[in-house]
């Protein structure tokens, strides 16, 4: 499984910090060159019996999520490491998943390399669009005509190339919503193209779509 | 960092502009005694470590609680269940408000107990709770938030022609009082679980806000409906509260603590019958959420208990001796420039406003940033508090020369605002009048009020709360103004 690694020329970057830190590490990675991200607000713990016992070990975080080329992945990584000072501890972690496929910002990239490895990785694949608050239904419905049998909104906030604004020197990312959607292989490019075509994804500025492999599933039938 | 730290030291940030402000005057203008200076300092300790466990304790008990309570009224979807549960949450979440207890009291001697203390907490429970219904009702039928303020205040307003100067005064503040720590967070909640079963994500977003302002709006109309029946009312001044400096450091702090503990009793229990009601009919919870919850109420109590003392033992003193000492200055700027400034710092650290702005961010995925939304706040009830010290200058300047144009320019603007910035400005306005403001910058004015002359102690003692309640709706639907200028997609 050696190749599954290098999928597309894409991978996806994640981050998770602590509340509010989300934009400094996206103002970061566009610095390095990264064209945008998705912010989701969560809540993170860590094993501390006490605090844990008197219900205040939980804390809110954020994570961010970015799309990055591959010759960005290490510099952002390298960048956020040391600007975030995520070597020190209850700073926050980074990691990255391989991407399976990937369009938005205006590129629309055919080039999957699925089966040049010679085999069919896993049997399903994990879709996520991100678009403007208030699209996610759509989404959702078009997925469904197209064979998805269900799928999950969550919401987020994020900004591409296309949407910096600042008021009293704060950056402010307007908000998205996030798709999950687990499919079967084999229905997940009717599904991409419809949703593609539907919401002009190939369109700059009208959202983002990636895939990642799913190694197992239990629950979906 | 754990959520008691990150909380610990956002109030301290909270309350270091207070503490700022009062250490400037001390060393310019109203220098306090030795006695003062450590009480006060203690009693922002008190503040700022019973702040910070309330919060807390909002954030494991109170806002669950609401979030799961507006589920469960709204699941079996029945509009009379809704309509009904409205009703009932209303009125019990009123009637225990500390806010509106002391306030009741205060009227009862202000009209020389003609209006009695129970005929006001009757009524304005009763006009909350058939707003609280309304507003339950908005959300269900998605009736769009700026329509029914409309015309609750157009029937405000009507009402308000028929009221005399006083009973108006009364009747904004009596609003502001009954929206208060507890019933803030649990109303936001309540509104939060309801609309969250919402299928368009928009108006979920949006109807998440608004409830706080519809309830506050029945506690006008309660209060002028009341003053019909109760035309010929004779005022007498209220008594004012006259702080000794004794010297002592600790004991005004345990004379508070009876008071202090009664109050935080009394408003914690209706949520929490609420909630072994609903535990046992509704909810269900297993057992660890279930002791999360219990938990939770233990340090929003505990926290609101300290909070409460520290409050009265150590701010209102202090308050009303500057409010005092400034007013017979000679040069009145001092007075102004004091007042803004109390405003636009207290506001910080309100307790509601920080469940307020919290819930902004997290409904919003952060989109709307907390601080973002303080500045903004703060501005807007620093200017209430410079316009309360202006009345008590100038007895000429009434209470509806600046309530009349400010809610006329609040109710137009919700025409160009987006809507979700109506919600949270209107939301904002009911949010802004907690117990630090009801205290310390109230005794402020009231100290200002006593010591200049040509001041009228009912009619510049009431008002105040009103100003704060709509400062904050201008201030912030600007803010929302801004927003939809700043947002827009960039050459795509």
């Amino acid at each position: 499984m050696d190749n599954v690694s290098i999928l597309t020329d894409y991978q996806l970057l994640v981050v998770i910090v602590n509340f509010g830190l989300g934009s400094k590490v996206l103002k970061i990675a566009k610095q390095e060159g990264i064209g945008g991200g998705t912010i989701v607000i969560g809540k993170g713990t860590h094993r501390q019996p006490i605090l844990e016992f008197l219900e205040l070990a939980e804390t809110r975080k954020e994570i961010v999520m970015m799309i990055a080329p591959l010759r960005l992945v290490n510099p952002t990584c390298d960048a956020l490491e040391e600007k975030m000072k995520l070597h020190k501890p209850n700073h926050g972690i980074a990691f990255v998943i391989p991407v399976a496929k990937f369009m938005g910002m205006g590129k629309y990239d055919r080039s999957y390399k699925l089966n040049e490895g010679g085999d069919v990785m896993t049997e399903y694949q994990a879709i996520f669009t991100v678009v403007d608050k208030g699209k996610g239904q759509e989404v959702v419905d078009v997925a469904t005509q197209a064979g998805a049998k269900g799928a999950t909104l969550i919401n987020a906030r994020g900004s591409g190339i296309h949407e910096t604004s600042k008021l009293f020197n704060m950056e402010v990312e307007p908000e998205k919503e996030m798709v999950l959607i687990l499919a079967k292989h084999d229905i997940v490019q009717d599904i991409i193209s419809a949703i593609t075509h539907e919401l002009d994804l190939e369109k700059p500025g009208n959202g983002i779509l990636f895939v990642q492999e799913v190694h197992q599933t239990k629950g979906i039938r | 960092m754990t959520l008691i730290a990150s909380k610990l030291k956002e109030n301290i940030y909270a309350m270091l502009p207070i503490m700022g402000i009062v250490f400037i005057l001390h060393f310019t203008l109203v220098p306090l005694s030795g006695g003062q200076i450590l009480r006060f300092l203690l009693g922002s300790v008190f503040v700022i470590l019973g702040l910070s466990l309330f919060l807390v304790g909002v954030d494991l008990a109170i806002t669950p609680l609401g979030a799961l309570t507006g589920e469960q009224i709204t699941k079996p979807n029945r509009l009379w269940i809704v309509i009904l549960a409205g009703i009932i949450l209303g009125f019990v979440i009123s009637i225990a408000e500390p806010g509106l207890i002391v306030f009741a009291n205060q009227v009862h001697t202000v009209t020389s107990g003609l209006i009695s203390s129970n005929m006001i907490l009757i009524t304005v429970s009763i006009g909350l709770a058939l707003l609280v219904s309304l507003g339950f009702t908005r959300i269900i039928y998605n009736i769009p938030l700026f329509k029914i303020l409309i015309v609750l205040y157009i029937i405000i307003g009507i009402l308000a022609l028929f009221s005399s100067p006083v009973f108006l005064a009364i009747a904004f503040d009596a609003s502001g009082a009954t929206t208060g720590v507890l019933a803030v967070p649990f109303l936001l909640a309540l509104s939060v679980g309801i609309s969250r079963l919402k299928r368009d994500v928009k108006a979920s977003e949006k109807d998440s806000f608004g409830l706080v302002a519809i309830a506050s709006a029945g506690a006008v109309m309660g209060l002028l409906i009341l003053g019909f029946f109760a035309q010929d009312l004779v005022f007498t001044d209220p008594p004012i509260p006259i702080f000794s400096d004794t010297g002592l450091i600790l004991a005004p702090f345990l004379h508070v603590i009876p008071s202090s503990f009664l109050d935080t009793i009394v408003a914690f229990s209706p949520l929490l019958g609420i909630f072994i009601l609903l535990q046992i009919f509704g909810f269900k919870l297993k057992h660890r959420p279930l002791f999360k919850m219990i938990k939770g109420f233990i340090y929003a109590l505990l926290g609101l208990f300290i909070f409460l003392v520290g409050v009265n033992a150590g701010f209102m003193e202090v308050g009303d001796l500057i409010g005092e000492t400034l007013a017979v200055q000679e040069r009145s700027i001092y007075l102004l420039i004091a007042a803004f400034f109390l405003g636009l710092f207290t506001i910080i650290a309100e307790p509601a406003v920080s469940v307020l702005t919290h819930q902004i961010e997290d409904i919003t995925s952060g989109y709307v940033k907390r601080r973002l939304v303080l500045i903004p706040l703060s501005i807007g009830v620093g200017c209430a508090i410079l316009l309360s010290a202006l009345r008590v200058l100038i007895p000429e300047l009434q209470l509806w020369h600046i309530l009349l144009p400010g809610y006329t320019i609040s109710l137009t603007m919700m025409f160009f605002v987006p809507k979700l910035f109506v919600g949270i400005a209107f939301d904002a306005g009911g949010v802004a009048t907690g117990p630090l403001t009801a205290t310390f910058t109230l005794a402020f004015v009231q100290g200002a009020a006593r010591a200049y002359s040509s001041a009228n102690l009912v009619l510049d003692g009431f008002g105040m709360i009103a100003l704060v309640a709509l400062a904050p709706i201008i201030t912030l639907q600007i803010l929302g103004l801004v927003y939809k200028r700043r947002t827009r997609k960039a050459g795509v």
